[in-house]
């Protein structure tokens, strides 16, 4: 295990929420409301009274255990192949948010334009480990059939592993249908996972028909999926950080359970975006000390259950790119790396509680989160590291930027900032920019040297082809 | 005095004990109205206070509301002949609201829905998943003066415009005030679908039910 990790709870405090969730999943049940799950969680024994589906707790930890401890996904170019699990963090743009806010404050709705622009930060941006899933949600676009266009946009314009379509069981399977040809076909893809899609649960306990329709899509065609539960303390669950935890863990359980039922083995991510309600508003407050222990205890959840975690991301309640942002952004981005958190989706862009995104906020957090990963990483300590010949040879009052120790360790130890201002004050009273104005500039020069990564001519017609039928087929 | 009982019942958000104590006020045969008037709404009146002083929090709004209803269900029937007889005074206005059509986020509906009542309105829940004719044939129903309409997805958003759509098809727009609210809505968006208000937050949507009825 990795040096840095931070523990929340103790072995025994995780027992008591493990049996609680057990305790609920048997004597509460889960309401599910997708039939063929409620079929194939009746045929595996589970006791089923309409569509409430009441687990044996034995069942599900043997359910729980044939799930991968960790997995690969495969990416266009293979030296963007990604591990999930072990002690790694991949590092997953802002998804969903259907308004861009501008630098200066200004929020609009967003648009493909956006969508476009993000897809290329996301490609370019070394922090980032996947190219991203539905990074705003373009209201220029059919709804009924947007999903498709972000489908081809990742899968077109980055070579980085993609999340797909958790739009019902067509959505996965559309998902899986314009990703085959592109690695192989469907029996390559089965052995090796080439996309990841966010299933999310209903809090309190339930399991709605969209999502769940694509989970058992998915779980048959062995591709990953984030199985994540969104509990808000207070509101869609107990006020009291263990009792939501014990209905995150529930609902978690309930959807890897499934997973491992239609195929196991299936790679799935443990996840949680829980968080807090604000008291005054009901407002989900998504970036606060609460949250940040959520987000650590998932970590510690999910290895004791052997399986990926995701949890935490860039994230704020903030409505611009101001210091409120900045610290709430790196404490729930800490808490979840420094925890053991593999997956982090929303480690870029997001603000006001995933609402919004914000091109000058994503190159923000792909700072904090690259200033992160090197604290993750620790101190190695050897007999190199430690230096002793080189402090010998330097002796007492001398300095060490001549030595060719330091100019061959400083790359590696001392990670560049690239967007953090470490000039004089003279330096910086130049132009006086402030951080997102600063970003504003990083991400502009980023746009314009995006080099399109090419596409195979046959492929790409045959995937437009594959896009434009089924958007006849959707929208007649 | 069960006047003050009732009033510090509803204050405690205690729904047993209000509805024990509107039971007392039949079977001894107080005055309803009064134990509406100077008992019940005297403890909305209070919370809605401690709320706006900051001192309650939705909880506290969201049960002392549930358990105004409760009593007020109890008091209702003998409420009404004093209405008819014109001795009690009428509420500041009926609203009508619901979470639409294949939107079944409804948690943000209800703080508004309570913070309506402890604001004084006659709020008629209809829930989630409701369609337009449903809103519309409740308002219909209880005479309501507005109606309020919820959506937490871009993907339910449209069914707001079908509601106003629908009203203005049966010639019954003019009737009534729409307004509209939930996480990707904005008042551009009500502007749009000539929605007659957009409110962000509970306390805003109270302030801009006081604002239409003014």
């Amino acid at each position: 295990m990795s040096k840095v990790t931070l523990k929340v709870l103790t072995d025994e405090d995780i027992r008591q929420i493990h049996n609680t969730s057990l305790q609920l999943l048997q004597e509460v049940g889960i309401e599910v409301e997708y039939e063929p799950a409620v079929e194939v969680l009746k045929e595996a024994g589970m006791r089923v009274e309409g569509r409430r589906v009441f687990f044996d707790p034995a069942y599900v930890e043997k359910k729980v255990a044939e799930a991968p401890h960790d997995f690969t996904l495969y990416a266009r170019d293979p030296k963007h192949n990604v591990h999930i699990g072990g002690d790694d963090v991949a590092y997953v743009p802002g998804y969903g948010a259907p308004f861009v806010i501008d630098a200066g404050g200004n929020r609009r709705p967003s648009t493909w334009e956006d969508y476009m622009n993000l897809l290329k930060l996301a490609h370019m941006c070394e922090e980032m480990d996947l190219s991203g899933g539905m990074l705003v949600e373009p209201n220029d676009l059919d709804d009924r059939t947007r999903y498709l266009d972000a489908l081809y946009a990742h899968i077109r314009y980055s070579t980085k592993c993609l999340m797909g379509s958790s739009y019902g069981a067509d959505g996965a399977r559309d998902t899986v249908e314009l990703l085959a040809p592109v690695f192989g076909g469907k029996d390559a893809i089965k052995e090796k996972p080439v996309v990841i899609t966010l299933i999310n649960t209903i809090s309190p306990l339930k399991l709605d028909a969209r999502q769940t329709g694509a989970l058992m899509e998915y779980a048959k065609w062995k591709q990953a999926m984030v199985i994540a539960s969104l509990v808000m303390a207070g509101s869609t669950g107990p006020a009291t950080l263990a009792g939501a935890l014990a209905v995150q863990n529930a609902e978690v359980l309930a959807g890897i359970t499934l997973a491992q039922t239609v195929n196991p083995g299936t790679p799935v991510v443990y996840g949680s975006a829980s968080s807090i309600t604000d008291m005054r508003t009901g407002s989900v407050s998504i970036a606060n000390a609460e949250a940040a222990l959520l987000t650590a205890s998932t970590a510690q959840l999910a290895r004791f259950y052997g399986i990926p975690c995701r949890a935490g991301g860039g994230l704020t309640d903030s409505k611009t790119v101001d210091g409120q942002a900045g610290y709430e952004s790196a404490l729930m981005l800490m808490s979840p790396v420094t925890a053991g958190v593999n997956f982090i989706l929303h480690t870029a862009g997001i603000l006001q509680y995933w609402l919004c995104m914000s091109y000058e906020k994503f190159i923000m957090d792909a700072e904090i989160a690259g200033v992160i990963r090197r604290f993750k990483r620790s101190i190695d300590v050897n007999e190199n590291t430690l230096a002793l010949d080189v402090i010998k040879k330097v002796g007492p009052g001398g300095h060490f930027l001549t030595q060719i120790h330091t100019k061959r360790n400083h790359k590696t130890e001392m990670r560049k900032p690239v967007l953090s201002d470490r000039q004089s004050y003279e330096g910086w009273s130049k132009e006086k920019l402030t951080t997102e104005q600063q970003a504003a500039r990083v991400w502009k020069k980023m746009l314009a040297e995006y080099e399109d990564p090419g596409l195979d001519e046959a492929l790409q017609k045959h995937l437009q082809e594959y896009i434009e039928a089924r958007k006849r087929e959707i929208t007649k | 005095m069960i006047l003050e009982e009732l009033k510090e019942a509803v204050i405690e958000g205690d729904r047993e004990l209000v509805e024990e104590l509107c039971q007392k006020v039949l079977d001894e045969k107080i005055n309803p109205v009064e134990a509406v008037e100077n008992g019940l709404i005297k403890g909305i009146e209070e919370i809605g206070r401690l709320w706006t002083d900051g001192e309650m929090f939705l909880p506290d709004v969201m049960m002392g509301a549930d358990a105004l209803k409760a009593g007020l269900d109890i008091l209702g029937p003998e409420l009404s002949k004093a209405k008819a007889a014109g001795d009690a005074k009428e509420g500041k206005g009926k609203i009508v609201i619901g979470t639409v059509k294949g939107d079944i986020h409804d948690i943000g509906k209800n703080i508004v829905a309570a913070m309506m009542t402890a604001a004084g309105y006659d709020v008629y829940d209809i829930g989630f998943d409701q369609d337009a004719a449903a809103f519309t044939n409740k308002a219909e129903e209880v005479g309501a003066q507005i109606i309020a309409a919820s959506a937490l997805l871009t993907t339910t958003m449209g069914e707001q415009k079908e509601l106003v759509d629908y009203l203005k098809e049966r010639g019954l727009r003019d009737k009534y005030k729409v307004i509209i609210g939930g996480g990707p809505t904005t008042q551009g968006w009500a502007d749009e679908i000539g929605a007659d208000g957009w409110a962000e937050t509970a306390n805003d949507a109270v302030s801009l039910c006081n604002k239409l009825l003014a």
